[in-house]
Order: C-alpha cells, then sequence, then structure tokens
C-alpha cells in the first residue's frame, strides 16, 4: 500500500492557513531595521499550558528530556470560581544586556546583529557563571556534553525564513517573533510589557521579550513548585578553591607583616614560612578546575577581562600564586629585603585583588543569598584561618613570642569572621525576599546538623583550643599547645569548608515559576 | 577507558549529534535524526486525528512532525504527538507472543500461542456455549482492523459480548445520538470552532485532552463569546468568557433547565422545528418540572446567568456546544447528551457552519469501531433486530443470514459481570487496559481471577497483560496501514514506517491467522484478505447508503485531501462537513429529530458523614490513558511521573496539608496511599480531583459501579471519598450532609477514622 504519493514534496514553502506563525515551517518577518532586533512575544492570555513548545524545542534540537531551553511554567491566583491559572512559556530573553554575556569568562556569548543572544559551543569551558547569572535561569548545563547550553532562537531556521520550533508548534499562536526597536522598548514599554510574575525584572538585563498577561491579574500569583525545596548544587571543587586561596591571602600577610617587623628585630621568616603561605593557593586553584566541565581549558577563562569577574579572579588569583612561588625563591636565595618587601607588597596587593574579584562573582542579584556585603566580609575574613597556620608554624618551629600575638590577632579576626557570619545568617532571618526565605529554610529545614557543626568548630577550632593552647604555652607545656593548635586549626579548616559549602548548596536562586513536578528544570 | 577519561576531560562536546541539517521536507532539523524518508501518517493517540510525518532513519522512526497541510491540525501536534515516535521503541513494548507456563509468562511461537487460546475457545464454546467467551477492545485500532475483529468476534467466535473500552469513553454520546437523532455520527466538524459566534464547551478540559482544538478557537475571526461549563476551573475553563461552575452532575438540570427558558421566552426557533423535529409538546409539558429558580438550585447558578446562556443559544447566529468526558462519563450520560441536543434542536442550532452539537472523541479510532466493530450496532450504523438491515448486511458480505447477530450482547460492564457470575469463562482483551482504566478495581480483579483463560493482545506489557495467561504481541501505531476516523468523522490515512519489533504482527495479521484455527472461519469471513485494504474495501460497500457512508473513499484521496469525512459517496464525493444539514436527513423513521423528555438524577452516590468529599477524575496532557504508551516516554513522563490531588486550600487546612505533603482517599471501596496534595483554587472546597493514568496511585479503586443504563458508560466523574492526611487521619467532617446546597466542612478530632469495609450502602445500579 506504499502505492500513493507523497502529497507535498516540501513543507518549507507551505503556509497552512493558520492567520498565525503557528503551524508554519517557514516564517515571513519584516527585515530588521536600524536600531532593531528580533524577540519573542508571548501571549499569556492564549496559552493553555499543553507543553507542546517545550516538547518541539527538544525534538528540534534532540535535547535529551532533561535538557529543556524552553520550559512552560505555571502560577495561579484568586480564589474558586475566579481562579486564574497563569502560564509562562519562556526560553532564552535575548537580552539587550546579557548577564550571561557580560559574566561569561571565555567570551563564549555573541550578541548577533540580529539580536538574538548565540552560545558558542566550542569555546565554552562549561564554568556554568553564565547560569548563575542569568536572572531567569535560562542557561543549562549539559552533562553529557560539559558546556552550557541555551536556546539560539532556532537561529539557524530564522536565517533561512524557517519558523523556530516552538513558535511552529504552538496550536494556540502564543508564540510569536517580532523585530523591536531597542531604543522604544528601553525606554518606557518594557515596564508595561517586558515582566511576568515571579521573574526578575526586566530592567536587570533589559530583557526583550513581550508578555500580553490577562487584565485584572489577581495581586498574588503563585508558583506551582512553591513547594520545591531543593538545595543548590554543592560546587565542592570551587569550596576548597575560595577556602583555600582565602587561607593562602591570611597566611601570605601574615608573612609579610612578619618579614617587616623582623626590621625591628622580631624573628625572621624563612623559606619554609613562604613556602606554607603558597602551599594552601597551590592546591586550590587546580582544584577549581574540576569543578569545569572542560578542565583542560581552564586557562582560557581569563579570556574576558574586560567585564567577567571570574576572568579576573583566575588572572588574580593565578598570578598571586605565582607571585607566591617567587616569592618563596627570593627567600631561599635570601635576595635582599628591600627588593623583597617590595615584591611581597606587590604579591599582597595582587592576592586581595584576587580575593576582591572572588568575592565579587557571586555579588549577582540572579542570586540574592549570595549578592549581599556580606560575601566579601566572609571572604576576606576567612583569611584568619591563614594567621592560625602562620602561627602554628611559629610555635612549630620554637618562636611562641612571635606566635602569641599572631594568634590573638587569628582570635580576633575570627571573631569577626564569626560576627559576619552571623549576620549574614540573621539577615536571611529578617527578609522578606522569597528566595533568602527559602535560603533559610534550607540551613534549617535540610542543613541543620551542617550548620551547628559549623559553629562548634569554629568555637571550639578558632577560640577554645587556641586558649587552652596559649595558657599551655604559658605554663611551657608547648607540645601539648602544638597538639592543641594542630587540632584547632583542623577544626577550622573543617568549619570554613562546612560554612562553604552551606553558602553555596543553600542558595536560591531568580528562577521562572515552573511546574508542579518538574519545578523550573534546572539542576 | 579512554573515552572515560577524554569524557571527563571534556574533550567532546558531542558537536555532531547536537548539530542540525537541511531536510528538503521541512528545513534545518537535528542533523543525527534526520530521516532518510518521511511516512504520511496520523497521529495513533487521541480523537483528535492529527496529520504528521513520521521520519524514518535506518528503519527506525526517530522524528513525527505535524503536517501543515493538514485542516485537522494544520501543522501542530500536542506534546505526545510530537514525541509517538519514542512509543514505538518503549521498553515496554512485547517483541513476541508469550504463553504462561508454570505460572510464568513465557515467550512462545505464534503457532503455539494461537492453538493453546483456540483450543480453549472451542472447549469453553462446546461446554457452555459461544456466548461464553467475552471480548473487550478498544478505540485505539485501525478501522480495517476494526471490522476485521467484530467478523471475527461475531461471525467467527459466534459471541456477542463483545464491548470496547468506548464504553469508557464515548458510549453515552453515541447512545444520545441515536435516540435523538436516529443515528449514531457526531454533527460537527473541527471548522465549526472557527465559525461559532458562541462556543460552548462542557464537561470537555480541551486544553489538555485536545490540545490542537484551540488552534480552531484561535483561528475564528469572529471572537466567538466562550462559555466553559465544569465543576473545576480547569486550564479550558481559563479561555471562557463566561464560566460555569456548576455542581458536580447536574449538567442534565442545566440543559432541561436552559431548553425551559427557550420556551418560556418562545425563543425557540419555530420554524426549524416545525420542518425538522417531534415532540416538542411532550417536551414543553416536562420541562415544567425545570423552572430556572429550581435549576439555579439544583446547579448552583444563578437565575440571571442560567438567561444569558440560553440567551447566547437563541440569539447567536452560531452556537457549537463540544462536550467529552464530563458529559459523557455519567449514570446519566445518554440523556445528558440528548439533553444537549434537545437545546441545539430547539434553537436551530445544527447543520449550520458553527452550529452543532459536538462530541469530541477520546481515541484516535473510537468512531472506526462504532462505525464498523459490532459493538453496539452493526457494521455502518445498522441496528441490531432491524431484520432488513440484518439481510441486507449478510448478502454484501455473502454470509447466511443465521449468522449475522440480532442483538447486542453483554456491555463492558455486564461483562465483568458476567464473568463474576460465572457466566463469562475467557476474555480476550484487546489493545486496552482494564487495569488500569475500570471502574471499581478490587471487583474488577476478583472477576477476572475466576477466568479459565485471559488472552491479551497488545503491543505494550501492559498491567492486564501481565495477569494474562497468553499474550498476542501486537505492532502498534507507525507499525501497520489502515485508517482512523478522527471526532469530526475524518477519515485519516495510517501507514507502515516501521516494522513490529521481533515477531509481533499488526493486529489485522494477528485476526486473520488466528481466525485459520477455527475450521472454515476464515474462508467465510476473509475471503482472499491478505492486506487491510480487503477489509476497507468491503467496509466501503458495507457502509454505502448508510449514513457513515465511506464508498466514495480510497487511500489515496485521503492522503491527497488529509482526510475526508463521511459520508462520501456521490453526493458528497469530498465528504461531507456536517450533518443535518437540509441535504442530509436525520435517520429515525420519520426523518424528524426527536426532542426527549429527560429527567435529572441527582448524584448516585451523595457524600455522606463518611465520605464527605466529591472526587473526579481525569486526564493531563502528557500522559495517555493508561500510560502503557507515554508511561516510558522521558520527557512526558518527568512532566507529570504520578498521580496528585488537587485539593482547595479550606479543605487542605482542615487535613493540615500543603502542597507536596501526601494525602490518602478512601471510598466505600477502597483506599488509595500517597498521592502527592496539589493545592489549589481550581476545585471547590468539597472537591477533589486525581488523574486516572497512574497504576501506582490507582484511582479505580475508588470509583464505583455505577453505569448510564442506556449506554452502559461507567460514572467517573463522581464519587464520595474521604480524604486522610497524617495530622488528621479521621479526615474531614461535614456539617450538614446535603446533597445540593452549600455544604461546609470541618476538620474533627473526635470522629474516630472508619473503616473502608463498605457497610455504607454501595450504590449500585444494575449493569
Ligand atoms: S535571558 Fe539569560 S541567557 Fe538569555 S540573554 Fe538574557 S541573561 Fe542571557
Ligand atoms: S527558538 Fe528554538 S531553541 Fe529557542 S526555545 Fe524555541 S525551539 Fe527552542
Ligand atoms: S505550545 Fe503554546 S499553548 Fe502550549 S504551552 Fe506552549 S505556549 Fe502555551
Amino acid at each position: 500500500m506504499n502505492d500513493t504519493a507523497t502529497p507535498l514534496e516540501s513543507f518549507i514553502g507551505y503556509k497552512a492557513d493558520t492567520g498565525m506563525q503557528c503551524g508554519n515551517y517557514s516564517i515571513d518577518i519584516p527585515k530588521l531595521q536600524e536600531g532593531e532586533q528580533y524577540r519573542f512575544h508571548f501571549d499569556a492570555t492564549k496559552c493553555v499550558g499543553c507543553r507542546c513548545c517545550e516538547v518541539a524545542c527538544n525534538e528540534q534540537n534532540n535535547n535529551p528530556a532533561d535538557i529543556k531551553w524552553r520550559r512552560v511554567g505555571e502560577m495561579e491566583g484568586g480564589s474558586f470560581p475566579d481562579t486564574l491559572l497563569l502560564f509562562n512559556s519562556m526560553s532564552c530573553n535575548h537580552c539587550v544586556d546579557p548577564a550571561c554575556l557580560i559574566g561569561c569568562p571565555t567570551n563564549s556569548y555573541i550578541k548577533f546583529d540580529n539580536g538574538i543572544v548565540f552560545h558558542d559551543d566550542p569555546s565554552c569551558i562549561g564554568c556554568q557563571y553564565c547560569t548563575w547569572n542569568c536572572p531567569y535561569g535560562v542557561p543549562t548545563y549539559h552533562e553529557e556534553r560539559h558546556i552550557v547550553t541555551k536556546c539560539h532562537m532556532c537561529h539557524e531556521r530564522l536565517a533561512a525564513d524557517q519558523s523556530p520550533a516552538c513558535v511552529q508548534a504552538c496550536p494556540s499562536g502564543a508564540i510569536e517573533i517580532e523585530a523591536v526597536n531597542i531604543l522604544e522598548w528601553m525606554a518606557n514599554d518594557i515596564d508595561t510589557s517586558g515582566n511576568m510574575p515571579h521573574l526578575a525584572d526586566a530592567r536587570l538585563t533589559n530583557s526583550t521579550t513581550r508578555f500580553t498577561l490577562p487584565d485584572n491579574m489577581p495581586l498574588e500569583m503563585l508558583k506551582a513548585d512553591e513547594h520545591h525545596l531543593k538545595p543548590a548544587h554543592g560546587e565542592l571543587p570551587l569550596v576548597f578553591m575560595t577556602v583555600l586561596t582565602q587561607m593562602s591571602l591570611g597566611a601570605f600577610g601574615a608573612l609579610f607583616i612578619g618579614d617587616i617587623l623582623s626590621l625591628f628585630g622580631f624573628f625572621k621568616p624563612t623559606w619554609i614560612f613562604a613556602l606554607l603561605a603558597l602551599v594552601p593557593a597551590a592546591l586550590g586553584l587546580p582544584l577549581s578546575a574540576l569543578h569545569l566541565g572542560r578542565p583542560l581549558k581552564a586557562l582560557s577563562a581569563m579570556k574576558n577581562l574586560k567585564t567577567s569577574w571570574l576572568s579576573r579572579e583566575a588572572a588574580a588569583l593565578g598570578a598571586f600564586t605565582g607571585l607566591m612561588s617567587l616569592n618563596v625563591a627570593l627567600y631561599f636565595f635570601d635576595i635582599a629585603t628591600a627588593v623583597r618587601l617590595g615584591f611581597e607588597l606587590v604579591t599582597l596587593l595582587v592576592g586581595i585583588y584576587g580575593i576582591h574579584a572572588q568575592a565579587m562573582i557571586y555579588r549577582i542579584p540572579a542570586r540574592p543569598s549570595w549578592d549581599r556585603f556580606s560575601t566579601n566580609q566572609k571572604f576576606f575574613t576567612t583569611a584568619y584561618s591563614g594567621l592560625f597556620l602562620v602561627a602554628l608554624a611559629l610555635i612549630i618551629s620554637g618562636t611562641t613570642d612571635s606566635a602569641t600575638p599572631l594568634l590573638s590577632s587569628a582570635m580576633i579576626l575570627s571573631v569577626i569572621h564569626g560576627f559576619f557570619t552571623l549576620g549574614a545568617y540573621n539577615e536571611l532571618k529578617a527578609s522578606s525576599t522569597p528566595q533568602l526565605e527559602k535560603t533559610l529554610r534550607l540551613y534549617r529545614e535540610l542543613f541543620a546538623t551542617l550548620h551547628t557543626l559549623r559553629w562548634i568548630t569554629l568555637g571550639l577550632g578558632a577560640l577554645a583550643l587556641p586558649l587552652l593552647s596559649t595558657l599551655l604555652i604559658a605554663s611551657g607545656l608547648t607540645s601539648l599547645a602544638i597538639i592543641t593548635l594542630v587540632l584547632g586549626f583542623v577544626l577550622i579548616v573543617l568549619s570554613e569548608l562546612m560554612d562553604r559549602f552551606l553558602f553555596y548548596t543553600t542558595t536560591v536562586p531568580l528562577q521562572m515559576a515552573g511546574g508542579f513536578f518538574v519545578g523550573a528544570q534546572r539542576h | 577507558m579512554i573515552n572515560t577519561i577524554k569524557n571527563f576531560l571534556g574533550l567532546d562536546i558531542k558537536a555532531a549529534k547536537y548539530a542540525l541539517a537541511d531536510d528538503p521536507m521541512f528545513g534545518r532539523i537535528s542533523d543525527a535524526k534526520k530521516p532518510d524518508k518521511w511516512v504520511f501518517s496520523t497521529c495513533g493517540y487521541c480523537g483528535v486525528g492529527c496529520g504528521l510525518y513520521i521520519g524514518v532513519r535506518n528503519g527506525k522512526a526517530v522524528y513525527t512532525k505535524g503536517n501543515s497541510a493538514h485542516s485537522v491540525n494544520m501543522g501542530t501536534l500536542c506534546p505526545k504527538g510530537l514525541s509517538e515516535h519514542e512509543m514505538i521503541t518503549s521498553s515496554n513494548r512485547l517483541p513476541s507472543p508469550m504463553v504462561r507456563k508454570n505460572g510464568k509468562l513465557q515467550n512462545s511461537s505464534w503457532e503455539d500461542a494461537f492453538t493453546q487460546v483456540s483450543k480453549k475457545f472451542k472447549e469453553i464454546s462446546e461446554k457452555h456455549g459461544s456466548s461464553a467467551i467475552g471480548v473487550l477492545s478498544t478505540g485505539q485500532l485501525l478501522t480495517e482492523e476494526f471490522y476485521t475483529l467484530g467478523k471475527l468476534v461475531q461471525l467467527g467466535l459466534r459471541t456477542n459480548n463483545y464491548d470496547g473500552n468506548t464504553t469508557l469513553c464515548m458510549a453515552s454520546a453515541v447512545m444520545g445520538y441515536k435516540q435523538s437523532l436516529g443515528s449514531d455520527g457526531p454533527t460537527g466538524s473541527y471548522e465549526d470552532f472557527q465559525h461559532a459566534n458562541v462556543i460552548v464547551l462542557v464537561g470537555a478540559n480541551i486544553s489538555d485532552n485536545h490540545p490542537i482544538l484551540k488552534l480552531h478557537i484561535e483561528k475564528n475571526p469572529n471572537k466567538p463569546k466562550i462559555i466553559v461549563i465544569d465543576p473545576r476551573k480547569s486550564k479550558t475553563a481559563q479561555m471562557a468568557d463566561m464560566f460555569i461552575p456548576l455542581k458536580p452532575r447536574t449538567d442534565l438540570a442545566l440543559f432541561n433547565g436552559l431548553a425551559y427558558i427557550v420556551l418560556e421566552q418562545g425563543w425557540e426557533n419555530a420554524e426549524y422545528l416545525k420542518a425538522n423535529v417531534t415532540g416538542l409538546g411532550d417536551l414543553r409539558k416536562h420541562l415544567q418540572n425545570y423552572p430556572p429558580q429550581e435549576v439555579a438550585n439544583i446547579t448552583g447558578i444563578d437565575v440571571k446567568t442560567l438567561y444569558e446562556i440560553a440567551r447566547s443559544y437563541a440569539s447567536s447566529q452560531a452556537v457549537l456546544s463540544a462536550w467529552t468526558m464530563g458529559v459523557n462519563q455519567s449514570y446519566m450520560g445518554t440523556d445528558t447528551v440528548s439533553a444537549i441536543i434537545n437545546l441545539h434542536l430547539l434553537t436551530g442550532q445544527i447543520g449550520r457552519p458553527g452550529a452543532a452539537p459536538f462530541s469530541i472523541t477520546g481515541q484516535c479510532n473510537a468512531m472506526g469501531t462504532r462505525e464498523t466493530g459490532f459493538t453496539s450496532s452493526l457494521p455502518g450504523y445498522r441496528n441490531y433486530g432491524d431484520e432488513k438491515a440484518a439481510s441486507e448486511y449478510a448478502d454484501i458480505i455473502n454470509v447466511p443470514l443465521e449468522l449475522i447477530p440480532t442483538q447486542r450482547g453483554y456491555k463492558y460492564g455486564e461483562i465483568i459481570e458476567a464473568i463474576e457470575r460465572g457466566e463469562i469463562k475467557a476474555l480476550w482483551v484487546v489493545a486496552t487496559n482494564p487495569l488500569v482504566s475500570f471502574v471499581n478495581q478490587t471487583r474488577l480483579r476478583k472477576a477476572l481471577a475466576k477466568l479459565e483463560l485471559l488472552v491479551v493482545q497488545d503491543a505494550f506489557m501492559s498491567d492486564t497483560a501481565q495477569l494474562s495467561d497468553v499474550i498476542f504481541a501486537a505492532g502498534t501505531w507507525g507499525e501497520k496501514e489502515g485508517s482512523y476516523t478522527n471526532s469530526e468523522r475524518r477519515c485519516n490515512r495510517a501507514s507502515k514506517a516501521v516494522s513490529p519489533p521481533g515477531i509481533a504482527k499488526s493486529d489485522f495479521d494477528i485476526f486473520l491467522e488466528f481466525s485459520g484455527y477455527f475450521d472454515g472461519v476464515r474462508e467465510l469471513i476473509y475471503p482472499n484478505w491478505k492486506t487491510p485494504s480487503d477489509a476497507f474495501e468491503e467496509w466501503k460497500r458495507v457502509s454505502r447508503g448508510q449514513l457513515c457512508d465511506y464508498s466514495g473513499m480510497s487511500y489515496q484521496m485521503m492522503e491527497l485531501h488529509g482526510g475526508i469525512q463521511w459520508p462520501c459517496n456521490e453526493q458528497f464525493p469530498l465528504g461531507s462537513p456536517r450533518l443535518y444539514t437540509p441535504d442530509i436527513g436525520f435517520r429515525t423513521y420519520d426523518g424528524k429529530a426527536k426532542l426527549l423528555p429527560l429527567e435529572w438524577i441527582p448524584l448516585q452516590e451523595p457524600t455522606g458523614e463518611q465520605f464527605p468529599i466529591i472526587l473526579n477524575t481525569g486526564r493531563t496532557v502528557e500522559q495517555w490513558h493508561t500510560r502503557t504508551k507515554t508511561g516510558n516516554i522521558d520527557i512526558l513522563n518527568d512532566l507529570a511521573p504520578e498521580a496528585w490531588v488537587d485539593i482547595n486550600p479550606a479543605d487542605a487546612s482542615a487535613l493540615q496539608v500543603k502542597s507536596g505533603d501526601r494525602l490518602s482517599l478512601s471510598s466505600p471501596r477502597g483506599r488509595v496511599d500517597d498521592i502527592v496534595v496539589r493545592v489549589t483554587q481550581t476545585v471547590r472546597e468539597g472537591n477533589v480531583f486525581v488523574p486516572f493514568h497512574f497504576n501506582t496511585q490507582l484511582i479505580n479503586q475508588l470509583t464505583t459501579s455505577s453505569f448510564c443504563p442506556k449506554s452502559g458508560e461507567p460514572n467517573y466523574k463522581q464519587t464520595a471519598v474521604q480524604l486522610h492526611s497524617v495530622q488528621v487521619p479521621q479526615g474531614i467532617v461535614m456539617k450538614s450532609p446535603e446533597i445540593s446546597g452549600t455544604l461546609s466542612y470541618e476538620s474533627s478530632e473526635v470522629q474516630s477514622v472508619p473503616k473502608t469495609t463498605g457497610h455504607i450502602v454501595q450504590m449500585i445500579r444494575p449493569f
């Protein structure tokens, strides 16, 4: 029975009589005028939440079921029978000022002339910083490919006047491609037509998607996935990397001050101390590559010094570690103190900038629990652990008189650090930001034990045991003091690793409303 | 090893796998899935009947793409259609027939399977008569297969205890059309959604179940007024200009009330009535029991609104009422359908563009089995007992008249009851899964355990197949040839794109070969039949002159025109978009439609102290029926992996539950545990909704054996249940039990949990 002829040879030129963009495999869109770009229009008054668009996108791009470039979210407001179900079918908003692009350390995002924010796969190293930065949670990490992927508005189809798959698939004609004059959009329409409940303010990135919403929408629209309480990725390589580099900064600072004080007759640090300051960073930095999808390409993380804090961090901390290594040599070959001090000052400044850049990576609106001054405060004060490290080494090397003041400074800094940490936590309790409320719930409901342990270990490791060890030193029981302090240092490191893990895993990103079961379909 | 390392280092970003390539038919598509050929076909899921192409690459189905030139879907497809190729390769497929040996199902040869079943069938026939064999079929096969199966069952096996799962679905529409208009047959077309000025969706959640119909509504240039009648503020209700949240199962009263108003106000179309309709006097008298205030009390819809709806019917140029399961799955489903038709007849809203009472079919080919299948009528809508029709049929197919059954056998529920009584000993289940879909599962399972032989013919290892003694492994959509007829009577071509897995065979081949195991049967009923087209050619002759006239169709025409709507003959060479136009008369004896006096009956199982909540069941867009087809398609299943219960915030707070918590539901018939809570204002206080797809939370353990006496369709939609949370295990306590009127609930700590052993009187209507 296969004798029948295919009625149509090709659908590309064929126009179904829908009166809408949907249904057809080809699309008529006006050529762009000066100052215009393409964008999506999503009409929520038409959408019935059928998810054809979502499945069509995956079919078009051969994406597996768990990689969704287009997602349909559900919200509900009002009360029966005046209940409003609101759907949001969203892929990428092809922003005028894309947070993904600005943050990307490898310049893997390209804003095409036609406005499409395109992700260049080969240059991506899988650092996933864009998935943190986009306030709509658009880019998604593709495990199998080791890179991030996202909607590119079916640019290859558009270029050939073919419809994007989602536009083609929607039976309600709720998704359209249109041209927008960027200046006009930013001048006013963006505020009236660029926003959707539960989405970050369109001004944040100057998102271009136009939303048509129902009239008289209830004030409160609840997300269908409001009940989801999912920890974020723990980012273990980054936990180690950040804590260790911050420890190095503290240790190096101590070294530098010690080197200055040695001019006044105090203990003169040796190359061993210089090496000690280097070790944590030297261990930590390469570890961070492990969180990349493509660790071998780690070096290209420095490509975007112009706009990416990640690039700056990578460059600065790389330099910091390199300079510290050279510094070991300066000590070893006993280069003139003045030269060394100058060199150390530069190194320290680079290190400080590195940790600043490191903190700034997290100062992103898309992750409210990170985007707080406490992040900078905590990152810097974690350096207290480096002071402990050096103090411990001093005691071991038998110079307890130099060790005691350093130990006291370490304790004071750790108390400050404790206050910052506590402050950051208390801020959560006072906040009414939905994401911060959830962060608090994560602390309380999923990580309560770890959180308690963090404080116990900090109290023991940074205060109780060091105090005990000073008593022991005063009583001349040096070896006992050393054991106490070693134990204390181990607890400190554990404590900071726990705290940093909590920092990562309790963050709740800005995100579109998701589905009841699947949530926003981001890992 | 090297690959693992390479993979770990991210050296391979699999660019080729995710690249696009040019396809001459559809433009740029995934290169890795770029087909070597596209096969014209039709979707095999629901009754919308979307036209599509199946992409085949190296003998494997890899793509499904909507056919833009097809009038039904104009290129669009729902999520199930878009991923339909994945169904073919589901891990749940049956590659080989199976026979139970030593208590375990084991692969077997076809010969073994056929021999075993035919032997047992013969043995049972000899001992207990052929009617001790029951057959339950489906709406999923091809028309050619339905016709072939019907002949085999009725003329070969000679049992009329044969029904389909269409009785769980469309039977009330069938019987309603029959009693009002003289014949089954949906009266309208999808294009009527484009022509109507008023669209009434009653008991139809098209957003979830038939999303492609939204395309036709969207195309309507008249800005139609959309009235949605549903106890639930469903996704569909969001489209409504007017949402009518009637109380559960008061639909018939509502339509009677609207008819009352039309007559009271003199809004009826007198001219139309005079020429086309009988029974006005009786109806007028009967409707005196349904004055607006009374109907307002019953339905909970205020009088003013009732007048507004009635006026919409009477004063609009064209009104389309479309309904599905909300109306059909009712203990008075047939009469409710007729009540809708009454209103359309009274206002003359029928047989014109945009004007029709229109049922939307659930399954891809429920229509095919209705027309050809020998269940509710002889092929071609010939009534059982009509001697002239029977001999006409016997002549056409050249068999002795005695062979033609003279009356309908047991309906679905009655077949189960006959098994219960020990009257039916062997059951052959074809492409349906009663172990999820039928009401009152405990009772069903007890009944099935009594069978001497359970044969399941399916493409998937369904729950029912797992219970069977013998499995006939069948091909599914995309693996076989024939045609599907959709809701709007459009006969669409379905083609074979790939071969069935292993040694599985198309259902058509199974029927043909199986018939060979009965002496003389194959020669008699399938003379020289080889391919489905042989069945189709005979069917064309059989349907000639009937309302469902296929005589003018050919497979080529179907492909060329994107399906043909029957009747298709010399008079309507390209079919007719609607029935009961001036050219197509009613199929009653006097050629006139009947206005019928229809009685509203209050809820069969009213809520009470023990079971104060009304459970409504239905579907969700991502899943198909009992999930045999969709349960292994990740992209669908992930979105709706398990059942949930929609519950109003007031009830949720009484039970102290939040979204994401777990609940149990109980009814006099059983208990279902571990259903995730979704607190929502889409259901009214005192009402909950649970989808029926999931065997993991088998909601049909709770539903009741209450059937429409005319159609045999179960009343799935209202079951009195109790909800049990961890905090409030005894559930919700009803303050003042009432059947209609406002109910109020509170939780109580004092009441102890009633064990649900069924000491409440079971409201079982006779089958
Ligand atoms: S929506 Fe997100 S991913 Fe898309 S351009 Fe904007 S910031 Fe980038
Ligand atoms: S435009 Fe293309 S890539 Fe983007 S969501 Fe739609 S189908 Fe997916
Ligand atoms: S296909 Fe259209 S109607 Fe369906 S969910 Fe997507 S946007 Fe909404």
